[in-house]
């Protein structure tokens, strides 16, 4: 029974990648398919071989303690989200409603509360772990 | 994360082993430190990212067939729930948002796979890995599409809604083939081991926090009671002309000022043409509705105008037949617009002429534009000039 359901769910699998590519070839406004690829390749050569290795690097010889590596991991992800916003909200789209707000200040004020609470996180565990050791001895 | 589980199977021709001289840099063991790159913590994120990728998969199957339904589907679309289309697309953007630091925390924990020795070792495995190539390729290029789409930023030479749709079944195919190939695996770190790992927990920790991080300063856009932690996202629901957000402007489209001697033209069996002043003659009813953008944002708003319903039967339309309905803008994708009979005979479906009390500015399709019940932004058309029966 579980071999069946590994089998039929390989084969779907299978199946969808193969309806994909057969539509990426085949759709009509995707005149050049081997941009997509082009794009696809550079995604996951700017991931494995530069993207990774750096965060590789930066955890195991800059950030320290599990509350810099967390803090670093929160920052990454409002970064991702938030930098594309700030690059383009500088440019004249001729929609005022698109792109309304001060990115810039939006980003930096939300990694600045993340730091603090990352802080204060830090703080509250030093503190338990000290009043902790008091009890021991 | 040792493959014990997998067994040699008669169809499963094994690859020859790479001579040792090649086994270098991350290549050699032990390049990788942390004790995080492990299954149980793999199997962790997979979840959370295989349930976001899966959620993004149904939503943007269904926001497809809503825009270009196919024939034998086009009488069966439903125009409610009234805000169904704000939901499933509003769930679309959140959980791809989401999946941006679940994808990223997933593919650190399984980084040092990339360099696992023997690189293939056999032909069943060499595909497995070519499956997982797909799955990542295509994930990670379809939340880059994906976010920079809502900020209408298209950097790269494909068009984007074609593209987005056909990497979703690759993707989704990756995910259904590498979740068969780790079957065995998956299941023996489905639950939590005991004693726990604090460091791991720490980490999921902090994924959990950056996904929640990025769902609350973004998702307000969609959500009204998190609109005051809308911080990064693209839209605001509250700001744009009339207090709306505008996805194609005027000025885009070409229909700042509308002609002078505009009138709607109404074909069907007893054609007619109606002007403005006829139009605000007849009885005018108010919708509440949103505007739900493929975008992910939407917003709701108080229209008020003429029912489609009864322009139809002014103009003898039978009872089951739709509409075309065709805008003043030169060209653009969404110029002529197909709407089923169930949506145009809808009470709440109407040609409107005000938004929250105000005559529409040219930017919310002055003279008239269509609002109507669970359906995509780009189908509320805007500056319409004439209706046809179909």
């Amino acid at each position: 029974m579980a071999r069946l359901l590994r089998t039929t769910t390989a084969l779907a699998g299978a199946a969808l990648i193969g309806y994909g590519i057969y539509g990426l070839l085949h759709d009509p406004y995707i005149t050049d398919p081997l941009d997509v690829l082009v794009w696809a390749v550079g995604g996951l050569l700017w991931h494995d071989a530069l993207w990774a290795p750096l965060v590789c690097l930066v955890g195991a010889y800059l950030a320290r303690g599990p509350v810099l590596r967390g803090w670093l991991i929160v920052a990454a992800a409002l970064m991702a989200v938030g930098l594309p916003a700030v690059l383009r909200s500088g440019e004249d789209h001729g929609n005022s409603s698109l792109l309304p707000l001060d990115y810039l200040r939006n980003l930096l004020v939300v990694l600045a509360a993340s730091a603090v609470l990352a802080l204060s996180a830090a703080g509250i565990r030093r503190w338990l772990r000290r009043h902790h050791r008091h009890r021991v001895e | 994360m040792d493959d014990k589980t997998s067994r040699r199977r008669p169809y499963d021709l094994p690859l020859p082993l790479p001579p040792d001289a090649l086994r270098r840099g991350p290549l050699r063991e032990g390049t990788f430190p942390s004790s995080l790159h492990e299954p149980r913590t793999a199997v962790v994120l997979g979840r959370w990212l295989g349930a976001a990728l899966l959620t993004c998969f149904l939503t943007g199957l269904l926001s497809h067939l809503l825009q270009q339904p196919p024939t034998w589907l086009r009488d069966h679309l439903p125009s409610r729930p009234v805000d169904g289309y704000r939901v499933s697309q509003g769930l679309h953007v959140v959980s791809g948002t989401a999946a941006i630091p679940l994808l990223g925390a997933k593919l650190w924990t399984v980084y040092p796979r990339l360099f696992e020795w023997p690189p293939a070792r056999s032909v069943a495995h060499a595909l497995e890995r070519l499956g997982i190539a797909v799955l990542v390729a295509s994930m990670l290029l379809e939340v880059f599409t994906g976010l920079l789409n809502t900020l209408q930023w298209y950097p790269w030479p494909f068009p984007f809604r074609q593209t987005h749709f056909w990497l979703g079944w690759l993707a989704t195919g990756g995910l259904l083939l590498h979740v068969a190939a780790k079957a065995p695996l998956i299941a023996a770190h489905w639950r939590r081991p005991r004693p726990g790992l604090a460091q791991r927990r720490a980490f999921l920790t902090a994924v959990t926090t950056a996904a929640a991080a990025v769902t609350l300063t973004t998702a307000g856009q969609s959500v009204p009671w998190l609109r005051r932690l809308d911080l990064l996202a693209p839209r605001r629901p509250d700001l744009g002309p009339q207090g709306l957000p505008v996805n194609r402007t005027a000025a885009q489209a070409g229909t700042t000022t509308a002609p002078a001697d505009w009138r709607l033209r109404v074909d069907g069996p007893r054609p007619l043409e109606l002007t403005m002043d006829q139009l605000l003659q007849l009885p005018q009813y108010n919708s509440e509705l949103p505007i739900s953008c493929v975008e992910g944002w939407s917003a709701s708003a108080h229209w008020s105008g003429v029912r489609i319903t009864e322009l139809l039967d002014l103009a003898g339309a039978p009872n089951g037949a739709g509409v075309r309905v065709t805008s003043l803008e030169a060209d653009g994708p969404y110029r002529v617009m197909d709407m089923p009979a169930h949506y145009a005979r809808h009470p709440l479906t109407l040609l409107a002429l005000r938004v929250n009390g105000q005559v529409l500015t040219p930017d919310h399709g002055y003279p008239a534009r269509i609002i109507a019940p669970n359906r995509p932004g780009v189908l509320q058309t805007k500056w319409v000039s004439r209706l046809e029966v179909l």
